[in-house]
């Protein structure tokens, strides 16, 4: 079985960054609401690669196994409640792009 | 000097060439993951970026099964990309509209900044941490996590709070309906 040195912690660490910063970029430069949620699902997934090394701690694997759990019901009900977002904006704008949104946050 | 006998030794080289070969996969699995990552962010169909983030997130779970996790590669194959990311895709598709560019060239800047300073970081980590980190095996089993009440009742919980989440936004879509 693979072990975890600190060359492959680097490739996972540097993997687990480049998605996340992938997912950030995309959600600030995303102009509809579907790839806010693209863009929010990369960042669950470089959540998971940076769980990878927990796993190699002994006592901590099951706790690693626990925050996976968490993370993929965190994701469920993001999922969730983003498809009610954007059935809701659908439904009062017909629009679902992101400049349709004019409640809260600021005016620049 | 102290020699090592000749047995040890070859099965030291077979050890080095073992770890290389492992290590080779795990770069081309990771590499792979970010291409697809970065055809996420320069694709301008929603369709094609789900698609692509779907095959992200596949060959995220490659690596957990890489690393003999299978129980997690299950949890990330078939809930989190069979379930969550299929329901994206079809979302996208649903919405599918005229495609256009959707990443602004100056965010390339704080990309390259940010990219930088992680690749500064790796690659000084071993000049200012002289001493060798010790490579550790992964040996999770599923049978230790489920015998834990605690983690049981956090299932549970998490469980009920995804139900109520789901009530919450049949009630929302009931109301918008009336």
């Amino acid at each position: 079985m693979p072990a975890i040195d600190l060359i492959s912690l680097s490739i996972i660490y540097a993997t687990s960054f480049a998605i996340l910063l992938i997912g950030y970029l995309a959600a600030v430069s995303s102009k509809d609401v579907i790839r806010l949620l693209i863009s929010l699902e990369m960042m669950f997934g470089a959540i998971f690669m940076a769980l990878i090394p927990l796993f190699s701690i002994a006592h901590l694997a099951t706790t690693a196994f626990g925050l996976a759990l968490i993370t993929i019901f965190a994701s469920s009900g993001e999922l969730l409640i983003l498809i009610s977002a954007i059935a809701i904006l659908d439904q009062r704008k017909k629009d679902i792009h992101t400049s349709a949104i004019t409640i809260g946050g600021d005016k620049l | 000097m102290h020699r090592k006998k000749p047995k040890a030794f070859y099965a030291d080289i077979q050890n080095v060439h073992f770890m290389s070969a492992d290590m080779l996969l795990l770069s081309a699995l990771a590499g792979i993951a970010v291409v697809f990552a970065l055809g996420v962010l320069l694709s301008k169909d929603n369709f094609y970026s789900a698609l692509y983030m779907s095959v992200t997130l596949v060959f995220v779970a490659t690596i957990y099964a890489f690393f003999n996790l299978q129980p997690v590669f299950v949890l990330i194959a078939f809930v989190f990309v069979g379930a969550i990311g299929i329901v994206t895709v079809a979302l996208a598709a649903t919405y599918r509209s005229e495609p256009e560019r959707q990443v602004s060239g100056l965010w390339a800047v704080p990309v390259a900044i940010t990219a930088f300073f992680i690749i500064l970081a790796i690659v000084c980590y071993p000049v200012f941490h002289p001493q060798p980190v010790s490579s550790s095996v992964i040996e999770f089993e599923l049978m230790n996590f489920l015998p834990v009440t605690e983690y049981l009742l956090l299932v549970l919980f998490l469980i009920s709070l995804v139900i109520l989440l789901l009530l919450s936004v049949l009630k929302i879509g009931i109301g918008e309906r009336s």
